[in-house]
């Protein structure tokens, strides 16, 4: 139910090369992901152990916090997490934000290691686009506030959009403006957003961080600028506390906010599609009911289920299902 | 003394109000040679009509069945508590009204001011049993009980929705 903060397809096309590198294959795959993150990949015949890794995410809107064209910290992030088997390229690929060579030669040859190198590069987006959030976090973490940072700060999370966060020593308070195009989507997302508040009340998810909707903006939102803050499903409010980003449970809090409309969206978009298909199967239930409004014969041909009417018209036909 | 059911009363009203109008029979156009038309839907001759019958069970939720001398058209207006139930409904008519071939008692748009029309011919009256049409349009009134469900379901949902998502965090 949730999204995996990994992308499958890089994933696989990674483990297959690392798995065949004796093999010399041209790649060129380019693909795209929700809110518009692109990738690609590519490895070429005459050297077959170099592996170029291209990202490009949607370019930043003026108040999100973002340094080159990229979020803020990524490239730190990016030599934290992966190490020195990577080189960064710059400039990137023409038409790309990031891109990664990475030498299959230089990494350890013990599988488990490299698996777990691999799913790490599968989930560059997270470590891209969460870069500005983890730092945050990160401070949370140890009860401190990054230096520097201005009440309220913003960081992208769809093309030129936004969501916000109040950084606190003691608790982060996170709001996100919920926007969709389609009205049905809107509706439907309000009615999911206001669960979410509901659901918190149930006595097992009291550790889980407390949330609120409102239909207009919070007052933590103060000051941030007026057309970052339209929300026609209304703003949901996060509260992060430090247990919530302690050790392992870093990362997955930064992936889980980071791609928290994906997620509702993702859902709605599900519900549609179960709504469509239980309205189809009503709408046949009742053309089958309007059926038996006809007179027997006229059905039958059609609709016989249960026996075979004997007579010299049916000598020929076979035994209708 | 019994509690009589108020949704049980509008649709008894109902269907005692279609039986008296279903009597319906083929008439030839009179404006138009060779042509033989509903004129419920053309309204041009008044000798042809009967006064329509207006059913009120609130503001909100009403049946007008108004008849002529070879079809009879019957519209609903379902009552919406809020904005979910009011696209649930408008989806699920929506639906209904494209699928108005297969349904053929269905007018593929509403009558103006109510969310759902049906049109009976004296065709229709001769392909099909009169009690089994009355009972099928009740029975479509009692749809109204999907839009509930379904907006049971869609919170439902929600609330999962919402709880895997909290629990991430714990």
């Amino acid at each position: 139910m949730m999204l995996q903060s990994h992308s499958r397809f890089l994933l696989q096309t990674l483990l297959t090369r690392a798995q065949n590198l004796d093999k010399a294959v041209e790649l060129d795959y380019q693909w795209i992901e929700f809110d518009d993150v692109r990738y690609h990949v590519q490895v070429t015949i005459k050297n077959p152990n170099i592996l170029l890794l291209s990202v490009s995410l949607p370019n930043p809107p003026p108040e999100a916090m973002s340094f080159d064209g990229l979020p803020l910290g990524a490239i730190e992030a990016i030599k934290t997490t992966y190490g020195t088997g990577f080189q960064i390229l710059d400039p990137p690929r023409d038409g790309f934000s990031l891109t990664l060579k990475l030498n299959f030669s230089k990494v350890r040859p013990d599988e488990a290691y490299r698996n777990s190198l691999l799913t790490k590069l599968a989930s560059i987006r997270e470590v891209v686009m969460g870069a500005p959030l983890k730092i945050i976090l990160k401070h949370l973490a140890s009860r401190t506030v990054a230096p520097e940072l201005d009440r309220l700060v913003a960081i992208m999370h769809r093309p030129n959009e936004t969501f916000f966060l109040v950084p606190q020593a003691d608790k982060v308070t996170v709001a996100f403006p919920m926007r969709f195009k389609d009205s049905v989507d809107t509706i439907l997302a309000t009615s999911f957003l206001k669960q979410f508040v509901e659901a918190r009340r149930a006595a097992s998810l009291s550790s889980a961080p407390s949330c609120s909707w409102s239909p207009t903006a919070p007052q933590e939102l103060e000051g941030a600028p007026k057309e970052t803050l339209s929300a026609n499903a209304g703003f949901v409010t996060f509260v992060i506390m430090p247990r919530h980003v302690e050790g392992e449970k870093l990362d997955r809090t930064v992936w889980n906010l980071s791609t928290f409309h994906a997620y509702v969206s993702y859902h709605v978009k599900c519900s549609e599609g179960f709504m469509h298909t239980r309205m189809r199967r009503r709408v046949e239930s009742m053309i089958q009911a309007l059926d038996q409004a006809k007179p027997l014969e006229k059905t039958r041909s059609m609709n016989n289920k249960s026996f075979k009417r004997l007579g010299l018209n049916d000598a020929n036909h076979t035994t209708s299902n | 003394m019994f509690q009589a059911n108020p949704l049980r009363l509008y649709l008894a009203c109902i269907k005692n109000t279609l039986e008296a109008a279903m009597c319906l029979q083929n008439f030839p156009c009179q404006e138009v040679e060779r042509h033989n038309k509903p004129e419920v839907e053309l309204k041009t001759s008044p000798e042809l009509l009967l006064n329509p019958v207006l059913i009120c069970r609130n503001e909100a939720e009403k049946c007008l069945i108004e008849t002529s001398i070879n079809s009879l058209r019957i519209s609903l207006k379902v009552k919406q508590a809020d904005e979910l139930e009011n696209i649930l409904t408008k989806k699920f008519l929506r639906f209904l009204s494209m699928r108005a071939e297969a349904f053929q008692v269905l007018r593929r748009k509403p009558v103006q001011g109510y969310d759902i029309s049906f049109l009976i011919t004296n065709y229709h009256c001769e392909e099909m049993q009169k009690q089994k049409l009355i009972n099928f349009i009740i029975q479509f009134m009692e749809a109204k009980k999907e839009i509930s469900e379904l907006k049971i379901s869609v919170n439902t949902r929600g609330r999962l929705v919402a709880t895997e998502f909290l629990k991430q965090f714990m």
